[in-house]
């Protein structure tokens, strides 16, 4: 008999991690002759065509499966958890809402509440899981089924351009708790005390358009002419400033997995991270992994990395290295035994 | 150097350079504050609701249109919006308020509470 395992996503989005996930799920479960649509609460419409809304879920047959994907609030998801189903939960992590009250009370609430509401969700799924250690650990559960990264959609790694400035790379949502204003300190220090021409580059969709002005308004402050913010970026131009950074620069607050750090480790740019949530699991030996709260130690250490070549050489090797701890057959066994698991749920 | 000597490095190259007068900047601007506990001050500010209607915009591509004329939708409705934003403010601003009362009573009473306990003698009430 066919397997049905049907995604339920809070919201979907073009460039949202989640719906990337649910995308690679929804082509490995074909690829396994299993069948299943992928629905979201609320969706991007340029998403439309690959998603469907929730409302049309309906009842399903009673021996399909939900995997439901768990990242933020969504007051319809909660009908889900009514279904007779088996339900898989898999847990992306929801960002504290103490990042967002001064910034974007909606967002804080929405993240206040997904956090309040995430416990009941893994109560009523048979099988909890994360897509990191950490994320699962938050629901006491150690089931993992970790981020699938597919290099291929991104164009091949490509060799690194040298030649210009030293260039900082940071790419993930202009949002508070991505603590980008650390990042424009930083890059002000180094100019001042050890890389007079370095840039940085900021990759991302803003939170809203006063955190963009916020930003780009301190930059102009701190490191004149040398901070660039960018974002709805095609896979060509990403794969660029990628291949074009001499270090991916990473001082979240809390991340739950990080796919950008992957994507570093793809195109050999090195990699200095804040050990928070996910990132230490994700990064394993391939990067440096700094938690002085002084950016003089965070400026010494990327100037290092762009100055060491035999460092900067290490880092490349082994962040080329650790990118099959998440390639497809890895991911594939995690999400297939999961779900086996949860077929095989007592009711 | 090796990757596991880089940290280290750097911390001891930062010493040094502060040793030297490095590092001593003021970099001063717009800095994230995470939100532990909202004072009382803060939630005042908050319940006065002033929606930025330059944030009403289009998220699709070539979006200026469908932008132009949802700004204009909400001009339409002002009058509207202006009252729901009103009697929304005053419900919030009354509740604080009474909330901040609540907080001096509070306080009020663990203070005399305590000077009970310790065997002083109460406060003459305020004529």
């Amino acid at each position: 008999m066919t397997r049905v395992v049907h995604q339920v996503l809070s919201g979907a989005g073009p460039h949202d991690a989640v719906t990337t996930q649910a995308r690679a799920f929804r082509s490995l479960f074909r690829s396994w002759g299993w069948k299943g649509d992928i629905f979201a609460g609320h969706i991007d419409p340029r998403i439309a065509s690959e998603v469907r809304p929730l409302d049309e879920l309906g009842t399903p047959p009673p021996d399909a499966l939900l995997l439901v994907h768990y990242s933020a609030y969504a007051p319809r998801l909660r009908r889900v958890l009514d279904l007779p189903n088996r339900k898989l939960l898999l847990s992306h992590n929801v960002t504290p809402a103490r990042w967002f009250w001064d910034y974007e009370p909606t967002v804080a609430i929405h993240c206040q509440l997904g956090r309040a509401q995430l416990p009941e969700y893994a109560a009523r799924a048979d099988v909890v899981a994360g897509v990191s250690g950490y994320n699962a650990a938050e629901l006491g559960s150690d089931v993992v089924i970790p981020i699938l990264f597919d290099p291929s959609s991104l164009g091949p790694a490509g060799v690194a351009a040298s030649g210009g400035p030293p260039e900082l790379l940071f790419v993930g949502r202009l949002a508070p708790h991505k603590r980008q204003d650390e990042l424009i300190r930083l890059i002000a220090l180094l100019r001042r005390h050890r890389l007079p021409d370095a840039r940085l580059r900021l990759v991302g969709e803003p939170l809203n358009p006063n955190y963009l002005a916020a930003l780009t308004e301190l930059g102009e402050q701190l490191a004149p002419g040398a901070v660039t913010i960018e974002s709805s970026l095609s896979m060509l131009e990403l794969a660029d400033r990628y291949r074009g950074a001499g270090a991916f620069v990473c001082l979240s607050e809390h991340e739950g997995f990080c796919i950008p750090l992957l994507e570093a480790f793809h195109f050999g740019t090195p990699v200095v991270a804040r050990p928070v949530g996910g990132i230490p699991e994700v990064v394993g030996d391939a990067g440096l992994l700094v938690e002085d709260r002084d950016l003089a130690v965070v400026a010494e250490l990327v100037a290092s990395v762009v100055e060491d070549v035999e460092l900067r050489a290490a880092l490349v090797e082994r962040g080329t290295g650790r990118i099959t701890a998440f390639d497809r057959d890895h991911t594939a066994s995690a999400l297939r035994a999961a779900v086996d698991r949860t077929a095989a749920a007592p009711r | 150097m090796r990757p596991e000597d880089a940290v280290a490095s750097a911390r001891e190259a930062a010493v040094a350079a502060r040793a030297r007068g490095a590092y001593g900047d003021s970099l001063e601007g717009f800095a994230i504050e995470p939100t532990d506990r909202v004072s009382t001050e803060t939630l005042m500010e908050w319940a006065v609701i002033e929606p930025d209607e330059s944030l009403m915009r289009s998220t699709r591509r070539a979006g200026a249109p469908i932008t132009w004329f949802k700004r204009l939708l909400l001009r339409g409705m002002r009058q509207h919006f202006n009252e729901l934003t009103s009697q929304e403010s005053r419900f919030n601003l009354h509740v604080l308020v009474h909330l901040a009362e609540l907080e001096d009573r509070v306080r009020q009473l663990e203070e005399e509470n305590a000077r009970l306990r310790s065997g002083e003698a109460p406060e003459a009430p305020e004529a």
